[in-house]
């Protein structure tokens, strides 16, 4: 099946991937993201934020988008 | 060389004064020409004179709105642009480790900083391969169209966007909007006239004479 995919990361995606039955948010995060840090990323499912084991499902929308960007002059 | 269109220059620098405090946000890029930014874009952000931070899920819901918007990741979040107070841009240790951390990982980024009196810095990072550093030059390029200036919409963009929080000196760290701050109105001279009202109102002064 396919889900939406948005990830910051890399040369930037944002295109369907093909992912197999059952596959949670979790497992998707570790295919896609490898060694970076789940508390670095805004993980969200149509939207809204899930669980980490939530079961995907067909034509989902998942975004990994990043977290605590900020600046500061000093 | 990071290029700005003439409109997206106008819109910043309305963004960076029209409050007083930083504001940040992503530059957008057209695909055939990702160091050329047509736009700049606010994500809903808390800031104080000398510090901005994004809100997550705002960040989020551009991701989104851009992607609806057929855009390609390399073309609106890749060049981080955020103003400094004063006159230095120069990068401080808090940009240096969200530049790390959240644009580590993809392919290549900028970091653009904006000082209050015009001075700029901007520096591209290639993170793939041995990885390298690169400061580059910012200009205005005047060759592809572009369109006028919005302060109305750019108004609506700030407003809805930027919440200022009040020094860490000062014990209150409630957020508002800026511009709603009775300290940011105009002064006038009502304060007087109230005065003289309550001075002129006799159960006001008893006592006194």
């Amino acid at each position: 099946m396919k889900v939406l995919l948005i990830n910051h990361d890399g040369g930037g995606f944002a295109d369907y991937v093909e992912i197999v039955d059952g596959t949670t948010v979790a497992q998707l995060f570790e295919q896609q993201v490898g060694s970076g840090r789940a508390s670095d990323y805004l993980i969200r499912v149509n939207r809204q934020p899930c669980p980490a084991d939530q079961v995907l499902q067909e034509g989902d929308r998942v975004s990994f988008t990043p977290t605590k960007i900020e600046g500061a002059l000093r | 060389m990071l290029r700005f269109s003439p409109t997206a220059w106008a819109k910043l620098l309305f963004l960076r004064d029209y409050g007083k405090t930083e504001v940040g946000g992503f530059g957008i890029a057209p695909r055939d020409d990702l160091l050329y930014l047509e736009d700049v874009q606010l994500v809903r952000q808390t800031c104080s004179w000398a510090h901005v931070a994004f809100d997550d899920e705002s960040v989020a819901d551009f991701f989104d709105q851009q992607v609806d918007a057929a855009r390609h990741p390399e073309q609106f979040a890749r060049v981080w642009v955020h103003t400094h107070p004063g006159d230095c841009p120069r990068p401080s240790q808090v940009d240096e480790d969200t530049f790390s951390r959240v644009f580590g990982r993809s392919a290549w980024a900028v970091m653009f900083i904006l000082a209050y009196e015009g001075q700029t810095y901007a520096r591209l990072r290639f993170n793939d391969g041995p990885g390298a550093d690169l400061k580059v030059a910012v200009g205005l390029d005047y060759s592809r169209p572009f369109g006028g200036c919005d302060h109305e919409a750019w108004k609506q963009e700030y407003l809805s966007n930027v919440q200022a929080q009040q020094p860490i000196r000062i014990t209150s760290t409630a957020t508002e909007p800026v511009v709603e701050s009775p300290f940011d109105e105009e002064p006038t001279d009502e304060w007087l006239d109230n005065w003289f009202d309550y001075a002129e109102d006799d159960d006001n002064v008893k006592g006194l004479h």
